[in-house]
């Protein structure tokens, strides 16, 4: 028996994961509308055998202020499926995963999308199941609001169901509450049978969804103890659907800041940190404590005392905790949560980088971990060359592909 | 002369084409001057094909440098908002040689499969389309040529004031825009419109590039040709703006000469050859009837421009 390796995917976002990164003086500025520099990013993650590369989406501005979203390089940016299109054929090995709403697709048209990205890679395709929640997406939608979190679950929990009984295959014809179908898929299934599902809800119902469809689950999670309760939570969840514990790989985010010396590495990042604009900074602090009016109190003053939030109460409550507990002021706040967007920050050496990571892998807190870098390719670059041979010295990560497929990377088995 | 290929390669009963077979066929058109390749996806039966069209363009645009890229998409089958970025996105990644043909016919199948079961009557999905090809259009023009700045040092990543919302609210849909993706290298993708009815005239001469028609004679042609020109003129567009190709269905060998008259007395600005998807037929096509078609000078006389648009003549973004 082999011993057990951890699972990496790269996390894409243009210009890098940092609200600043595009300002970096090597970060590739155009990366937004530059396909070459995604083909070059993907080749680089799969020379160093990466289980997959990974696009997130939304379908709208990412930030309704225009002044502060043209301050950040996020406004634009490839529509991922047709990215990955294009990667497909210009790869060989790596896993190719796209994030696509329920809440705006139709299940048919999905299903052949995915399926049709899967047979131009030879059988390498995931899909990451969300569901809308942001109101500049439901504006270009038609919706005047937001659907109830319920029932987008609700929509969400049909839509798996259908294109998964599409994709396996499964007796035609679906009339239900959301959608009807009346045909099977008219796309031939692929090498690995169907393409992956990935998801990334914390909520109960998206835990409950993850539980009974997913095959990889994204998280965030700063410490061991969160990522720890996570893992047992979701993994607990799997028997009442009949799975086993490794039928789903979970890999939280991490985004890793990598030099030779501690010291450079810490200048690296506080670099990058001196390039946030406060006004950025501020309004990516307000949308996580969910308040529209902090850039009236001094900025090197304490945060305020704030209402309890009706939007993301467990994030208002980790911010609010954070700015006690180390006496923050909003600037320092602004600035610590811009960096990583909430996400696990290591900043350190290869040696200390693979320590962290080694220990939340064989701790039970993780299958493997999403990697963010900072800024591209630099930071990528750095990660490849620098944590991934160290991680493969351990005998944590592997040195060449297992298999052609992403479920084959994975370890997943093929669906019937 | 202009001349585009259309294949759809959902048509059923035939062994269906893998990549290779799909990309070495549009190699080779490029290499013998074809202006553009349209590709369909949708049969009234079940599609045989490992493809989905607006993928498969995507994959296509990483392997060729100079043909434009033509996908077929319905507008039952998406929304507005995500088809405007599905397609600005090929764009960006083809370098301008991208083109949307917004087909205004109502397939029963697609109806059947994305939640419609009674689909649209005809005069709610002509008005419906039209809202649609309007907001896609719109979208399109959602960020100003010069409206990335990439200025690190000052901080300013775009220009606020150069891009623009929709605010769009109609019958039918309602987007508030902008997209989420940069202006086309070509302005906006080239709009192709087809399965035209007699209503459809005036919407497709406002707002579409090109215009494939199916007339039967040269003289059917010729008038219908004449007429989508003058409404396009009516419209306030120039005339020779809009690019009118007239379909010719072949079975095996194109009719050399046949098309060389036809085309003379048709009033049209070109061909739109439709193939069989299969390999024998289009390994025919490309062996024989391509250099013949170029040795007339009925192939390849093509705009040596780098976009789509370059290519055909066109003008910048199609009606306003």
């Amino acid at each position: 028996m082999t011993a057990r390796r951890m699972k990496l995917g790269l996390f894409l976002w243009a210009t890098g994961h940092h609200i600043a990164a595009w300002r970096h003086p090597d970060a590739h500025v155009t990366a937004g509308i530059d396909i070459e520099h995604y083909i070059q990013l993907a080749r680089t993650a799969e020379a160093a055998k990466f289980d997959m590369v990974f696009c997130e989406d939304a379908a709208g501005l990412r930030e309704a202020n225009v002044n502060i979203a043209s301050q950040t390089s996020r406004s634009i940016g490839f529509e991922p499926i047709s990215l990955l299109s294009a990667l497909a054929v210009q790869t060989e090995r790596i896993g190719l995963v796209s994030t696509a709403s329920t809440s705006y697709n139709e299940p048919y048209g999905l299903a052949r999308t995915f399926a049709s990205l899967d047979n131009l890679s030879g059988g390498r395709a995931g899909w990451n199941l969300v569901t809308s929640a942001s109101p500049i997406e439901a504006a270009n939608f038609g919706a005047t609001g937001l659907r109830p979190h319920a029932d987008r679950y609700a929509r969400a929990c049909e839509f798996a169901t259908v294109i998964t009984g599409l994709w396996h295959r499964k007796p035609a014809g679906h009339d239900g509450e959301s959608f009807s179908v009346r045909d099977p898929l008219d796309v031939p299934p692929s090498p690995q049978g169907a393409p992956v599902m990935v998801q990334a809800g914390a909520s109960d119902d998206g835990k409950d969804l993850a539980a009974r469809t997913a095959d990889v689950v994204f998280s965030a999670a700063q410490t061991f103890e969160e990522a720890r309760a996570f893992y047992d939570d979701l993994k607990g969840r799997l028997a009442a659907y009949g799975r086993q514990p490794d039928d789903v790989k979970i890999m939280p985010g991490v985004a890793p800041i990598v030099a030779a010396t501690k010291a450079e590495a810490q200048a690296k990042y506080d670099a990058l940190q001196e390039l946030i604009p406060d006004d950025v900074g501020v309004a990516l602090l307000s949308s996580y404590l969910s308040i529209s009016d902090l850039g009236r109190y001094p900025i090197d003053g304490p945060l305020p005392e704030l209402p309890e939030s009706e939007g993301m109460k467990s994030r208002q409550a980790l911010v609010i905790e954070q700015a006690r507990r180390d006496g923050l002021s909003i600037r320092e706040l602004a600035r610590y949560f811009a960096g990583a967007r909430g996400h696990w920050r290591i900043v350190g050496t290869a040696e200390e980088i693979a320590d962290e990571l080694q220990e939340r892998f064989e701790g039970g807190a993780a299958d493997g971990f999403n990697v963010m870098p900072s800024w591209f390719p630099g930071e990528l670059d750095a990660f490849a060359t620098l944590v991934v041979p160290e991680l493969q010295r351990r005998g944590l990560f592997r040195r060449d592909y297992e298999g052609r497929t992403l479920r084959d990377h994975l370890g997943l088995k093929r669906p019937i | 002369m202009h001349f585009a290929v259309s294949l759809n390669i959902a048509a059923t009963g035939q062994d269906v084409l893998d990549f290779g077979q799909i990309s070495a066929f549009v190699r080779q058109a490029e290499a013998a001057g074809v202006d553009m390749v349209i590709i369909s996806d949708v049969a009234e039966g079940p599609s045989t094909s490992p493809f989905e069209a607006t993928t498969l363009l995507a994959a296509l645009a990483t392997v060729t440098y100079r043909i434009g890229l033509v996908a077929s998409a319905s507008t039952l089958a998406h929304q507005p908002y995500n088809l405007a970025r599905r397609f600005a996105s090929l764009d960006i990644i083809s370098h301008g040689r991208v083109g949307w043909n917004a087909t205004l016919r109502q397939n029963p199948r697609e109806a059947a499969n994305f939640s419609r079961p009674e689909g649209f009557s005809d005069g709610d999905f002509r008005r419906r389309a039209e809202e649609y090809i309007g907001i896609v259009q719109g979208l399109w023009r959602s960020w100003d040529g010069d409206a990335l700045l990439f200025d690190k040092a000052g901080g300013r990543f775009h220009d606020p004031d150069r891009m623009h919302m929709l605010d769009h609210k109609g019958e039918f849909f309602a987007v508030r825009g902008p997209l989420n993706v940069a202006r086309s290298p070509q302005d906006t993708p080239v709009l192709v419109m087809s399965g035209l009815n007699e209503t459809d005239r005036d919407f497709a001469s406002r707002g579409a590039d090109v215009i494939l028609i199916a007339e039967q004679s040269a003289d059917a042609a010729n008038a219908a040709t004449a007429d989508l020109r003058r409404r396009a003129l009516a419209a306030g567009r120039k005339p020779e703006g809009v690019m009118v190709l007239l379909t010719v269905a072949i079975e095996s060998e194109p009719p050399i000469d046949g098309l060389r008259s036809l085309l003379g007395s048709s009033g049209c600005d070109g061909f739109n050859l439709v193939l069989p998807a299969d390999v024998p037929a289009l390994q025919n096509f490309t062996d024989r009837a391509l250099p013949e078609l170029r040795r007339d000078g009925l192939a390849g006389r093509g705009q040596q421009g780098a976009t789509l648009r370059a290519r055909l003549g066109l003008g910048t973004g199609g009606a306003k």
